[in-house]
C-alpha cells in the first residue's frame, strides 16, 4: 500500500507533537524534556510545510520564460514555507535559552532533574 | 503610509540593540534610554491613523498598476481585496494603549536607572525589546507577525526574570519557558489551521473569509484553531492555569521590571482577546469561555493573593485577577462592556506597575519582600506610603479613581445584559482586593517595625517618587473623566461587534 505524503506528512507531525507533549509533561529529566519540546515545534513545523506542499505543483520560483498563467496555478503556496523559516529561528533560540538555564541550574543543583530542581 | 507608524516598533528595537551594544559605557545607556524613553508616549501622540503595509503592497484592489498584468481569475476574485504585505494598523484604541505602555515603560526605565548604582545596558535591552514587541503585536494585523513577536516577548520576559538576580529567578525562568514552549507551538498550530482552511495570515482577510461564506464557519478545523489560539491566549495573558506561573514571574524580578511584565501581559491580553473576538466571536462557547476563565482568574488569583507572605507575589497575584474584569468585558460582548473591559486594561496596567513601583521603595530601603518581617515603615517613608495607599484604594474600585469609572461601567453592562451575578461578584471581588491589599499595607507600613529588620539609611530616588506621582495624576484624571479614555475606546468596540 502506498501512503500519501501529505497523509504521511501529517501523520509523523501529530505522532511528534504527541510525542513531545508526553515528554515535557511526564519526563522528570530537563534534558529530555527540552527534546520534547523540540519535538512539539518541529511538529507544528512539519504540518505548516505539509499544508504548503501542492501534489504535482512546481516550486515557487517565477523562472525565465514562465507565463503568468503557467505558473499561478500550478505552483505550492510559498507562505507556509516563508513561515516555517522564520519559525525555526525563534525554536532554535528560544532551545538555547532553555539548554543555558539548564546548565546554569545544574552547576547550582548539582542534577538535571525536573522533580528536584523546578520542585515539580 | 505613515512613517510614524513602524517607528513605534523599530525605535524600540533600534534603542535596544544599541544599548546592547554600548552596555559597558554607563553614560551612554543612561542618556540613550532616558532619551527614547522619553519618546515612547510621545509618537503615538502625532502618529496619523491608518494603514502600513510592510513591503508597500496594497491590497491589488488598491494597486491596479500590478492588477492590470494579472491573470482574470485572481483579479475577479477575493483576491483582489486581500493583503498580501504584512499590515499594521494604527487607529484610536491603539493610540491610547501605545501611550499608556509607553508611558510605564518611560517611569518604569527611569526607576530602574535612579535605583541601581550601576545602569545595566543588558536590562535596559530587554526592557526596550519587551516593549518593541508588544507593540508590534498592539499594531499588527497579521497573526503570524504577531506570533513572532509574542514569542520575542516572551523570551525577553524571561531575560528580565533572569537579568533580575532575585533568588529562584532562574528556576522560575525555566518553568516559564517551558511552558511557553508547549503553549506557543500550539499556538502557531492555531495559526498554521487559520492559513490551512483560508490561505490567509490576514487577520481582517480571515474575517472576511469566515463572515463572506468563503469557508464554513462550522468546520472543526476552525473549531480546533479557536481552542489552540486561546490556549497561547491564555498563556500570554496569565489566564488560569497559567496564573500561579504569571505571578511567580511578576515575583522574581526587580519592581520596576514587574511594573513592565504586568504591562505586557495586561496588553498582550488585549491584543490576542481582541482578534479571537473578531474571528470567532460568532461562536456562542467562545463567550461563554472568556467568561468562565475570566471568572476562575479573578475568583483563584484575588484568594490566594489573601494567602500569599511575598508582597510581590500579592500584588502579582492581584494583577492576574484584575485581568479577569477585562475577560468579563470581553466576555458579556456588547459595545459597552467591551469599551468598559479596555478601560479596566488601560486602568490596570497604570495602577498594578503604580503598585509594584509603590512596594519597590520598600524592597529598597529594607531588601526584603517579606511582608512577616516588616512593619513600621510608614515612619520611615511617609510620602512614599500616602502614595501606595491611594494605588490601593485605585486598584480596589474606589472613587474618584480611574478603576472605579471601569469598574463601574463593567457591572452596568452586566446589568444591561441580564447578567447581574457577573456583577455581584465583581463587587465581591473588588472588596476581597481591597482586603488583600490591606493586608499587605497594614504589614508593612503600619505595626510596629520587627527589631531585626534593617532599614538602609538611603532616600528614595526622586525619579521613584516622580513615577508614583505620575502614576496618580493619570489614576485620577481618568477617574474624573473617564471620556478622555473611553472616546478613544468606543470605536474598536462599536468595530468588534458589527
Amino acid at each position: 500500500m502506498v501512503i500519501d505524503t501529505q497523509i504521511a506528512s501529517f501523520f509523523t507531525a501529530g505522532s511528534l507533537i504527541i510525542i513531545g507533549i508526553f515528554a515535557a509533561l511526564f519526563i522528570d529529566n530537563l534534558i529530555k524534556k527540552v527534546i520534547g519540546l523540540a519535538f512539539i515545534a518541529d511538529g507544528v513545523n512539519l504540518f505548516i510545510i505539509t499544508m504548503g506542499y501542492k501534489a504535482g505543483g512546481i516550486v515557487y520560483i517565477f523562472l525565465p520564460g514562465m507565463t503568468i498563467n503557467q505558473f499561478a496555478p500550478n505552483a505550492s503556496y510559498p507562505l507556509p514555507f516563508a513561515l516555517v523559516l522564520t519559525s525555526i529561528v525563534i525554536g532554535a533560540s528560544t532551545l538555547a535559552v532553555m539548554l543555558g538555564l539548564i546548565i546554569v541550574l545544574y552547576k547550582k543543583h548539582g542534577s538535571i532533574k525536573a522533580s528536584k530542581i523546578l520542585g515539580e | 503610509m505613515n512613517p510614524l507608524i513602524p517607528i513605534m516598533v523599530i525605535l524600540p528595537i533600534a534603542c535596544a540593540l544599541l544599548l546592547n551594544l554600548f552596555h559597558t559605557k554607563e553614560r551612554t545607556v543612561k542618556i540613550l534610554a532616558i532619551i527614547v524613553a522619553i519618546a515612547l508616549p510621545i509618537i503615538p501622540l502625532i502618529a496619523n491613523y491608518g494603514l502600513h503595509y510592510f513591503g508597500g503592497y496594497a491590497p491589488l484592489a488598491q494597486n491596479p498598476t500590478i492588477a492590470q498584468g494579472l491573470p482574470s481569475f485572481i483579479t475577479s476574485s477575493a483576491l483582489n481585496i486581500f493583503h498580501p504585505a504584512i499590515t499594521y494598523s494604527f487607529e484610536s484604541a491603539q493610540r491610547l494603549f501605545i501611550f499608556i505602555l509607553g508611558l510605564i515603560a518611560f517611569l518604569a526605565i527611569l526607576t530602574s536607572l535612579s535605583e541601581t548604582k550601576k545602569a545595566s545596558g543588558v536590562y535596559a535591552f530587554l526592557m526596550f525589546m519587551g516593549v518593541a514587541a508588544v507593540t508590534a503585536i498592539l499594531l499588527t494585523d497579521d497573526i503570524f507577525n504577531l506570533y513572532v513577536f509574542f514569542e520575542i516577548a516572551a523570551i525577553t520576559q524571561v531575560g528580565i526574570i533572569i537579568a533580575s538576580k532575585i533568588k529562584g529567578n532562574y528556576e522560575t525562568a525555566l518553568k516559564y519557558m517551558i511552558l511557553g514552549s508547549i503553549a506557543s507551538p500550539l499556538l502557531l498550530l492555531g495559526i498554521a489551521l487559520l492559513l490551512g482552511i483560508t490561505g490567509n495570515v490576514n487577520i481582517t482577510d480571515i474575517v472576511y473569509s469566515i463572515k463572506n461564506g468563503l469557508v464554513n464557519p462550522q468546520n472543526p478545523v476552525l473549531l480546533t484553531a479557536c481552542g489552540l489560539i486561546i490556549f497561547g491566549w491564555l498563556y500570554g495573558s496569565g489566564l488560569p492555569p497559567f496564573h500561579t506561573i504569571k505571578s511567580a514571574v511578576y515575583s522574581k524580578a526587580l519592581p520596576h521590571g514587574a511594573a513592565l511584565l504586568q504591562a505586557f501581559s495586561v496588553f498582550t491580553l488585549v491584543a490576542l482577546g481582541i482578534i479571537i473576538f473578531r474571528i470567532f466571536s460568532y461562536l456562542p462557547f467562545a463567550k461563554v469561555f472568556i467568561i468562565a476563565i475570566s471568572l476562575a482568574a479573578m475568583i483563584l488569583s484575588i484568594t490566594m493573593a489573601l494567602m500569599q507572605t511575598d508582597v510581590k507575589r500579592i500584588i502579582g497575584y492581584l494583577a492576574v485577577g484584575e485581568l479577569g474584569y477585562i475577560g468579563l468585558g470581553l466576555g458579556i460582548g456588547t459595545a459597552f462592556s467591551i469599551t468598559a473591559g479596555l478601560f479596566q486594561a488601560v486602568n490596570e496596567a497604570i495602577i498594578t506597575a503604580f503598585l509594584f513601583i509603590g512596594f519597590g521603595t520598600i524592597i529598597y530601603k529594607t531588601r526584603e519582600s517579606d511582608i512577616r518581617k516588616m512593619g513600621g515603615m510608614m515612619i520611615e517613608t511617609p510620602k512614599a506610603a500616602l502614595l501606595v495607599f491611594l494605588a490601593g484604594l485605585a486598584m480596589a474600585g474606589v472613587p474618584p479613581l480611574n478603576a472605579f469609572q471601569s469598574k463601574l461601567m463593567l457591572i452596568q453592562s452586566s446589568l444591561n445584559a441580564g447578567i447581574p451575578e457577573l456583577g455581584v461578584i465583581m463587587i465581591l471581588m473588588s472588596i476581597v482586593t481591597f482586603m488583600t491589599f490591606m493586608k499587605a499595607f497594614y504589614a508593612v507600613y503600619m505595626r510596629p517595625k520587627p527589631r531585626d529588620l534593617e532599614i538602609k539609611n538611603e532616600k528614595i530616588p526622586k525619579a521613584t517618587l516622580f513615577s508614583m506621582i505620575v502614576f496618580l495624576i493619570v489614576c485620577i484624571i481618568l477617574g474624573l473623566f473617564p471620556q478622555v479614555a473611553t472616546n478613544f475606546l468606543q470605536g474598536l468596540a462599536n468595530s468588534l461587534i458589527v
